[in-house]
């Protein structure tokens, strides 16, 4: 957020620095399964955004005081790249933005994951932001529920990610790095597909109800695209396989 | 997972002149290299030996020279071995190996003067610092190798920042990062009187030594030996002059990578 | 007809009763991926995680020799228990055994029983999920393999497979086979044709 004088103007005749309109999300890919070694993982481009996610677990939880008997604890962790952004090289480690990052998106797969299942045990969720160019806390949702799917871990719904704001005094959908640091507001939003309820939501700036109601719909008429998006993600690996083979003779390779 | 079936299935293999993956013994994994995948960064490159894969980037910030060096850049060089990468990586500061792994990579880049030092002075009391991230995301063995790859390749496709009226500028019409050298590695796992070139994850819980050559075209430029056990000194100059050899496709594959 | 669903997508209208699924609002949710058949209301894991139940077959690692018991990883979020009283071995850490599931306790620890130590031979981690397939209706896929390659093998529900002898690199590339096509048709046939062609 800033106040300065040196602020850009961010839309011109209706049209943002990009190109996109105010409704218009950025270009979103979405990979499933892309590391070996985990037990689920995914990829996501989403805009000039490029960030890897990867699920542990569910383990035994260790240190031992950690667990819960009742049920599976999430650990998650949030980082950016040193070299992810445009500006200077980031300070590695943990700060005090991403440790609350982290937390939120734990808070959001705490509420879809049975974790019932799995008492004593925990299940860790990594999100690594190669590439930031905002919007990356949405996108690290979106991308670790697709990772959480691959890996078995039972859920009740897939949530996404998308962020809202507001340039001026028009509402617009999936902020980039540039917007999101001359914005008037930030809005990050996680929703679930399934239940349409919302598990995380933050706001930085000035906006009136009825701006925030406008955006929360916006958020989720993009959710329907971004929904296909990561089922498509998890389903074409499947599909891909079985269009090999002939479906009337499926004993041979077609 | 270290089980004892594995080690003995690796030894009966390797007895019979096979690797478990089916490998000869001096035999790399494929490779794989691509370049400029993070355009945030000033340089990177993700590195692929077998299921092996590590990302580098490379960024330039300016900053204050070592007093003993006032006219030089700095080279900073990090490794992460991310939890995504691996059931036995832990968040927390950087481990033992994590430290090493950086530090091996860092002396084959100093000692090949990959970067050219000397051209990254800017005015007195300000030089470029050159950082480069390492960053594991997923293990299979060898890191040494594929971090090299990465370092390597993501400097020698580095663009070169300016500053303008105090600002640096980080996009636009730039140079190249000025370089003079590629460097490669070739890493050695001896187990059992048998040496292996590239040793596998698998392969890594089993060695009892192990030994890093980074050279270029002309000469050895670091060399690191690990783990516990030892190596004689026959097996040094076997394991030289096959590193001699392999190098040629690891920097082929570089240069290809670059553009060159 | 057979669908590929995903965790949250609804199945039925109506509250059914149904493995990996569950009711809200009286209509019937996928917890997991998997491959739901409308007709005979199966939802079958595309991934999926182990659950032990009693009489299960298992294949682990010692992990621990602790005077009276033996901890062993099931490669699972649970861990396993055999009592020094139930075993017959002479077990040290990093040995792999075959046993079988005798109960789960109270938090959740698989206490096993019968071990058997598996000597020689190889371990390959397999998908939970993907291990009825390999086993197939009444093992038909299992003994196809292991009598067409003459490796024996021992399979473990937590996803440990443990081979020996034989053509083993050709039975290594049917369990891998098996693993990425299970959710497809004809699978038996292929890896007949698959691994009489190698012979």
């Amino acid at each position: 957020m800033s106040t300065s004088q040196d602020k850009p103007q961010l839309i011109i005749d209706g049209k943002r620095l990009d190109g996109r309109g105010p409704g218009d999300m950025r270009r979103i890919s979405i990979e499933a399964n892309v590391l070996k070694n985990a037990a689920g993982s995914a990829y996501i481009e989403w805009g000039n955004n490029k960030i890897l996610a990867a699920v542990y677990g569910p383990r035994e939880a260790l240190p031992k005081h950690t667990s819960d008997p009742e049920k599976a604890v999430i650990k998650c962790r949030y980082q950016m790249a040193p070299f992810s952004s445009l500006e200077d090289h980031g300070r590695t480690g943990p700060n005090r933005r991403s440790t609350e990052i982290s937390k939120v998106i734990r808070e959001v797969f705490e509420n879809v994951v049975i974790r019932e299942q799995f008492p004593g045990s925990e299940i860790s969720i990594f999100i690594e932001v190669l590439q930031a160019d905002g919007g990356t806390r949405a996108a690290g949702v979106t991308v670790a529920a697709v990772a959480l799917a691959t890996s078995g871990i039972p859920m009740i719904d897939i949530p996404y990610g998308v962020s809202v704001g507001k340039i001026g005094d028009q509402i617009v959908i999936d902020l980039n790095k540039i917007e999101d640091n001359y914005s008037d507001a930030d809005v990050p939003i996680a929703i679930g597909a399934r239940d349409g309820k919302i598990l995380l939501l933050q706001m930085d700036g000035d906006m009136t109800n009825a701006e925030i109601a406008k955006g929360i719909r916006m958020a989720q008429e993009a959710g329907s695209v971004i929904s296909k998006l990561q089922t498509d993600a998890l389903r074409g690996p499947y599909l891909k396989i079985s269009e090999k083979y002939d479906a009337d003779d499926p004993s041979v390779p077609k | 997972m270290k089980t004892t079936m594995t080690g003995e299935y690796i030894k009966e293999m390797l007895g019979r002149g096979v690797r478990e993956d089916g490998r000869k013994f001096l035999e790399y994994r494929p490779m794989d290299l691509k370049v400029g995948i993070i355009p945030n960064a000033e340089g990177s490159a993700e590195a692929y030996l077998g299921n092996t894969r590590v990302l580098a980037g490379v960024k330039l910030v300016p900053g204050e020279p070592m007093p003993d060096k006032p006219l030089e850049g700095n080279l900073v060089t990090s490794a992460e071995l991310l939890p995504l990468a691996s059931e036995e990586f832990d968040i927390g500061p950087p481990s033992p190996e994590a430290v090493e792994l950086a530090r091996v990579v860092d002396r084959g880049i100093r000692a090949a003067n990959v970067v050219d030092m000397q051209k990254l002075f800017i005015e007195e009391g300000s030089v470029w610092n050159v950082f480069i991230d390492i960053y594991i995301l997923n293990y299979d063995g060898n890191l040494f190798d594929a971090s090299t790859l990465a370092a390597t390749s993501a400097l020698l496709s580095a663009r070169m920042p300016k500053i303008e009226e105090k600002k640096v500028i980080r996009e636009g019409n730039l140079g190249k990062l000025p370089t003079t050298n590629i460097i490669t590695s070739s890493t050695f796992g001896s187990m059992s009187e048998h040496v292996l070139l590239d040793p596998s994850g698998n392969e890594e819980l089993f060695i009892d030594a192990r030994l890093t050559i980074a050279n270029d075209e002309r000469s050895v430029r670091a060399m690191q030996k690990g783990l516990s056990g030892s190596i004689t000194p026959k097996e040094v100059e076997q394991m030289l002059e096959v590193a001699f050899e392999k190098s040629k496709a690891a920097r082929s594959m570089v240069r290809k990578a670059i553009g060159e | 007809m057979q669908k590929i669903v995903v965790p949250g997508e609804k199945l039925e209208d109506k509250p059914l009763r149904i493995d990996e699924a569950f009711t809200e609002d009286g209509k019937t949710y996928s917890t997991i991926m998997g491959m739901y058949d409308d007709v005979r209301k199966v939802l079958t894991p595309l991934e999926g995680l182990w659950y032990p139940r009693p009489g299960d077959d298992t294949v682990g690692v010692v992990q621990e020799d602790k005077f009276n018991v033996y901890i062993i990883d099931l490669n699972s979020p649970y861990r396993g228990l055999i009592f020094a009283k139930d075993c017959n071995e002479d077990l040290m850490a990093g040995d792999i055994i075959e046993a079988e599931v005798k109960e789960l306790d109270k938090t959740k620890t698989v206490i096993l029983a019968r071990p058997r130590k598996l000597i020689g031979g190889k371990i390959l981690y397999v998908r939970p999920s993907k291990i009825p397939r390999l086993l197939g209706k009444s093992n038909t896929m299992l003994r196809q393999i292991t009598q067409l390659t003459q490796t024996s093998a021992t399979v473990g529900l937590n996803g440990l497979v443990w081979l020996k002898g034989g053509r083993i690199d050709a039975a290594t590339e049917a369990v891998a086979t098996v693993q990425n096509e299970a959710h497809t048709a004809g699978l038996t046939d292929r890896i007949r044709a698959m691994l009489e062609r190698h012979r």
